[in-house]
């Protein structure tokens, strides 16, 4: 049986990694200070995938971002997708090159198709993840946002799922802005929705603070993987401890464990 | 042991590498025919499509070398995804386009009413037949390893499966005969029970039990 992905998401802009509140950024610390006091090797070993996602707002440091992602993939022993700020072709080869396994495209899928069709094409369609940002306007619809949550597209969630899954992505990374850090937990309605507009698998993103509403994600039936950005909630053991707590509501996850290791001498 | 992955264009070589750092083991990198031919066991990764996997193995005269080392040497082979289809006669991905043919049999893309593709994520594998100890275990079952594929391996024989998964129906997860070996997951991108996977491969390679 194909199982649920717990995932995580780090946020970077500028040399740092954020925590993120209504896609407002708070400066948590560099990469080295992340190994030290977050214990990222312990993240690392407790998720199936991550997420690394330029988040920064002005012109990217492509070179700074690329030694960063360089860094954090070195400990990865599961997929990584990476993106946020993609305009280029070079830069998604760069990006593969610095140890992505997935490429993260979101403005690109409405400003520049071009691209996205090139990237498809070279990479394959399950290398690319269309990252979706949504908030509820006032009569409840849910609308898609483009440039780090900036400028309303107009276009409707249904509408846009669709669009993606026809321009070639492989999934979605579906986030709710309004509820992102919130602790609200993910918002099932637009979830449902996004499922039932297209077949591709959906990752939800945005509100789930804790175990349980990472479990109510994958429980909902609509999410094929969950996903926090929640450095100080999982921090140390906090996702290790989340996994076993989602295990205890009957939900099935991969298992492993790096203690039982064994090499030999080659 | 001279390990070599091999580079033909294609693929995560990155996290394959990483992984051998990871354990300590030393293990090059290269497209050099010369370089292949000689080594004593082969790493062939690759992340794609079908008839690019071949065209560049023969554009940068791998083929050849690959036959060398495998086939005329018995160096053991492990392929990972399309590095595993690639061992197969053919692929419905690449018509016409011959494969490397080592294991006879036809790569074939998942069914229509296959739940969502690409099959993507952690799932279980089944081992089966006597080369069962290539496999780590979690808590004393065979745990799961990280997929991310469209297309899947039919061998001819029955006795070349190594394990089955199911995703829709069952399908073939890995395969062997004699020293070649392919697995359709991602050991390098299923934590530690994948390294343990390429470790104990690497064990049976220099000829060492898995116990």
């Amino acid at each position: 049986m194909i199982k649920a992905r717990m995932c995580f998401s780090l946020l970077y802009a500028d040399g740092n990694f954020h925590l993120s509140r209504n896609f407002k950024l708070q400066e948590v610390g560099n990469f080295d200070w992340l190994m030290e006091n977050y214990e990222f090797e312990s993240i690392a070993r407790s998720i199936d995938e991550l997420l690394i996602l330029n988040v920064g707002r002005g012109e990217l440091d492509w070179c700074e971002f690329l030694k960063n992602v360089k860094k954090v993939v070195k400990h990865c022993f599961m997929p990584v997708a990476v993106g946020g700020g993609i305009r280029k072709r070079d830069q998604a080869r760069l990006l593969f090159e610095s140890g992505a396994d997935k490429l993260v495209l979101n403005s690109a899928f409405f400003k520049d198709p071009q691209l996205v069709k090139c990237l498809v094409g070279l990479y394959g369609t399950q290398s690319i993840v269309a990252s979706l940002d949504f908030r509820r306007n006032g009569a409840g619809d849910a609308e898609i946002f483009i440039d780090g949550g900036r400028e309303c597209t107009k276009v409707q969630l249904a509408e846009a799922v669709s669009a993606v899954a026809c321009a070639g992505a492989g999934e979605i990374y579906l986030t709710s802005i309004d509820r992102d850090g919130t602790g609200m937990g993910y918002d099932l309605a637009a979830l449902e929705r996004a499922f039932k507009s297209c077949a591709l698998p959906i990752i939800a993103s945005g509100g789930a603070d804790t175990p349980d509403q990472l479990a109510e994600g994958i429980l909902s039936g609509y999410a094929s993987g969950v996903s926090t950005a929640h450095l100080f909630n999982f921090m140390g053991n906090g996702l290790k401890d989340a996994r076993n707590e989602i295990v205890k509501k009957t939900i099935i996850l991969p298992r492993w464990d790096f203690k039982d290791l064994k090499f030999f001498k080659i | 042991m001279n390990v070599v992955i091999v580079d033909y264009g294609l693929g995560n070589l990155w996290s394959v590498r990483n992984a051998f750092e990871y354990m300590g083991v030393e293990a090059t990198v290269s497209s050099d025919p010369v370089v292949v031919s000689e080594c004593s066991c082969v790493i062939l990764p690759g992340v794609g499509n079908f008839s690019s996997g071949m065209e560049n193995l023969r554009t940068r005269g791998l083929v050849e070398a690959l036959n060398e080392a495998v086939l005329k040497k018995g160096a053991p082979l492990l392929g990972i995804c399309l590095g595993m289809q690639l061992l197969a006669d053919e692929s419905e991905e690449a018509p016409g386009v011959r494969g490397l043919g080592w294991i006879p049999g036809k790569v074939k893309r998942f069914s229509d009413q296959t739940p969502r593709l690409p099959h993507m994520g952690f799932n279980a594998v089944a081992p089966r037949g006597d080369r069962k100890d290539l496999f780590p275990k979690v808590d004393g079952k065979t745990p799961d390893f990280y997929f991310v594929h469209s297309y899947c391996f039919h061998p001819n024989d029955e006795r070349d499966v190594l394990a089955v998964t199911t995703y829709g129906s069952e399908f073939v997860s890995a395969i062997a005969k004699n020293k070649i070996i392919g697995v359709q997951f991602h050991p390098e991108k299923s934590q530690s029970s994948g390294l343990q996977l390429i470790a104990n491969f690497l064990n049976f390679s220099r000829g060492g039990s898995h116990d």
